[in-house]
């Protein structure tokens, strides 16, 4: 039987907003349609995980103060990392661990949490603490050629700048600075975002469009995967952009 | 003199307020707090002061020992109604004083907001102070719990008066160190409960020791990260304990304290938590075990703080669920019990909830003991639904629905054993749309 295998990667540091949903979503889906999906943890103490050996690589946002003490940990892996990007396996990264990926993270006191330097993007936080991007937020992404609206949550106090492609046009909130237009990171087999909610939970579209992704990767084939029965996620989608795009709701 | 017109001003304001049946809530307070922000210097009170502040927990925990306190003969005076910010206590003492700000009461009891307790004992009198948890809460509003309690441990360092503190919270029994200086620390426990578990179950803080960073050692979770806990490396948590609940029975709804047996209302572990802080409050201010035991005895909030109901005979239990803790409490409640039962949960995100839903997926709602159905509502009542699916609850048995009256109506179609769990500002339409279906007032 097929399986897709998933890293988890600090699951009792980086799980402040519910990201630990994505994880659920994703297994709930790779199940339900009779395949397996193996989910392995990995945190600060645990044997080193081979990056290469996994189909999805999933990380999600944290408090302030975990964040600086993974970043340590995490720099270990710098080359295995680029190694398992170069070799397609797929990675889905959340608020912090978008940011970790990046050059660097200017904290508000001025210290510099050095990234993976993997992309070229740097955060800085904004100077004052109490002002952050929070809210619903709405972008519009490309997922297999179709323009896709993509729902989440957003709260962030960072500021990622120097983005070469992003994930999506922002239709309603902020995405990476005060205002802006562009939202998240995206890149083949990388997708780097603010989008809490859990993302994958309020976009099932999403979910499929990186179980594919890697099912078609590791088997080597095209496969079209049997349709679930979306009805919730379809109306709540429906509801929440009625919502969000038709009154300002702010 | 400016002082003595704004309360003179304020005590006109009331009278009218009452003539139009208005409660007032933060109103009277708000206007004086704008007029003078150093107006909680102005009042003289010559009595204690206890204030009660947490998460979860606050109001029930204010009001029995208000209860207490006047069953015991004493005048009190107290935030009953949970306004619970600067404004809301400001208006109970400005209906309660006189025009020269004396405030003829036996005892002040107020529940505050976390984060507002800098803010109001900055200027007034603090006799006792009572804190019972802190989980994650309206991230979006609240910013992280780390912060909070930052600036709680700042406002301690100066602090001399009497702490009650919770030992089994890792986050509150660090709160006894603020202040070496104050010997007046005063710990609660509470022994292991029969549902208590070696792993955690719920999403929870305080992994990590706040003195030395190692990682905590938890013998048992009673729920969500409340248990029995010790730092290996430099002890941290081995506190002498004041009161200690022990011989927890919650099918028989009571406990023991030093050879005492409290009977009370409710069966969650989180009230015995409640109940123990109210105690050991009571027993600091010498009041007698009987009449503590008699109050413990009658004592129920009923405004849906599990509030127990017979709609059309059907048995129904309400309760407030803000965040993740107090969902997975009611579920643990739900859970315990062994009865057939159905589920309503209600889930708002207006401005006093949040905007973000997220903390749903917080929520435990892996292996229900013996709930056949499962009807959402509330303005993510979506969101809700899709949670439970993917927790492995079979869709077909989810019913969500916009409208709450179609939820209850929905809901009532068989008279299986009914729990609702309400978020914020969802918690008082639904008792009011229970009653009117159950065609009471």
């Amino acid at each position: 039987m097929k399986e897709l295998k998933i890293l988890y990667l600090y699951p009792d540091m980086l799980e402040l907003y519910g990201d630990y949903g994505n994880i659920q979503v994703l297994k709930y889906r790779i199940e339900s349609r009779g395949y397996i999906a193996i989910i392995d943890r990995y945190s600060i103490g645990d044997t080193a995980p081979n990056f290469n050996d996994y189909d999805i690589v999933f990380a999600g946002g944290g408090a302030d103060n975990e964040q600086s003490i993974l970043a340590e940990d995490l720099i270990k892996y710098k080359k295995n990392i680029k190694e398992a990007i170069q070799n397609g396996v797929f990675f889905l990264l959340i608020c912090g661990a978008y940011q970790l990926f990046g050059k660097y993270y200017k904290g508000a006191d001025g210290k510099i949490i050095p990234g993976l330097e993997i992309f070229d993007y740097y955060t800085e936080a904004n100077l004052d603490r109490k002002k952050r991007c929070i809210g619903n937020i709405v972008i519009e992404t490309k997922l297999n050629g179709f323009n896709t609206k993509i729902i989440g949550f957003e709260n962030h106090g960072g500021q990622t700048f120097d983005i070469s492609n992003p994930f999506g046009k922002v239709l309603f909130g902020n995405g990476n600075k005060f205002g802006d237009s562009e939202e998240g990171f995206f890149k083949n087999n990388i997708i780097a975002t603010y989008l809490h909610g859990p993302l994958l939970s309020k976009n099932p579209e999403l979910a499929d469009f990186i179980i594919k992704y890697c099912l078609d990767r590791k088997y080597d084939e095209n496969i079209a995967l049997t349709p679930l029965n979306d009805k919730f996620e379809n109306l709540c989608k429906e509801q929440l952009l009625n919502s969000f795009l038709k009154e300002d709701r702010t | 003199m400016k002082n003595f017109f704004i309360i003179l001003e304020m005590k006109i304001l009331n009278i009218i307020l009452k003539i139009f049946h208005k409660h007032g809530g933060n109103f009277l307070g708000k206007i004086a707090f704008d007029k003078n922000p150093e107006i909680f210097k102005y009042f003289k009170v010559n009595c204690p002061v206890i204030a009660v502040s947490a998460t979860n927990g606050k109001t029930m925990t204010n009001n029995c020992i208000g209860y207490t306190l006047k069953k015991a003969g004493y005048k009190v005076v107290s935030n009953v109604e949970g306004n619970n910010m600067e404004t809301g206590i400001l208006s109970t003492i400005l209906k309660n004083c006189t025009l020269t700000g004396k405030i003829k009461a036996d005892f002040l009891v107020f529940e505050v907001d976390e984060s507002y307790i800098p803010v109001v004992f900055k200027d007034f009198r603090l006799d006792t102070l009572v804190i019972l948890n802190f989980f994650r809460d309206q991230l979006d509003r609240n910013g992280e719990v780390e912060s909070l309690i930052l600036r709680i441990n700042e406002f301690l360092k100066t602090y001399t008066g009497q702490l009650v503190l919770n030992n089994d919270d890792p986050n509150v029994a660090r709160l006894g160190q603020a202040n070496p200086e104050n010997s007046n620390i005063y710990y609660f426990s509470v022994d292991k409960y029969d549902f208590a578990t070696e792993k955690i179950k719920e999403a929870g803080e305080g992994k990590f020791c706040p003195f030395c960073k190692t990682k905590l050692e938890y013998e048992y979770y009673q729920y969500s990260h409340i248990g029995k806990f010790k730092c290996p490396n430099c002890n941290f948590g081995n506190n002498e304990i004041y009161r200690t609940a022990t011989n927890i029975n919650l099918k028989n709804r009571s406990f023991d304290i030093k050879n005492v047996t409290y009977n009370i209302k409710g069966n969650s572990i989180y009230l015995i938590y409640n109940y123990t802080a109210a105690i050991s409050v009571c027993i600091l201010y010498n009041i007698s075990e009987n009449i503590i035991k008699d109050s413990l005895s009658s004592f129920a909030l009923n405004n849906g703080r599990l509030e127990e109901l017979e709609i059309n005979g059907t048995p129904t239990i309400i309760n407030l669920a803000k965040n993740p803790t107090g969902s997975n409490v009611s579920l643990r409640i739900l859970n315990e019990d062994e009865d057939k039962k159905e589920l309503l949960f209600v889930l708002n995100d207006n401005l006093a909830d949040g905007f973000d839903v997220s903390w749903i997926w917080d929520i435990n709602f892996d292996t229900l003991n013996n709930v056949s159905r499962i009807i959402t509502s509330g303005t993510r009542a979506y969101d809700i639904a899709i949670r439970i699916k993917t927790s492995g609850f079979p869709a077909e048995k989810i019913e969500p629905y916009l409208d709450l009256k179609e939820a209850i109506n929905n809901l009532y179609k068989t008279d299986i054993k009914k729990y609702v769990i309400a978020n914020y500002t969802a918690l008082q339409p639904t008792r009011k749309e229970l009653r009117q279906f159950g065609g009471k007032k």
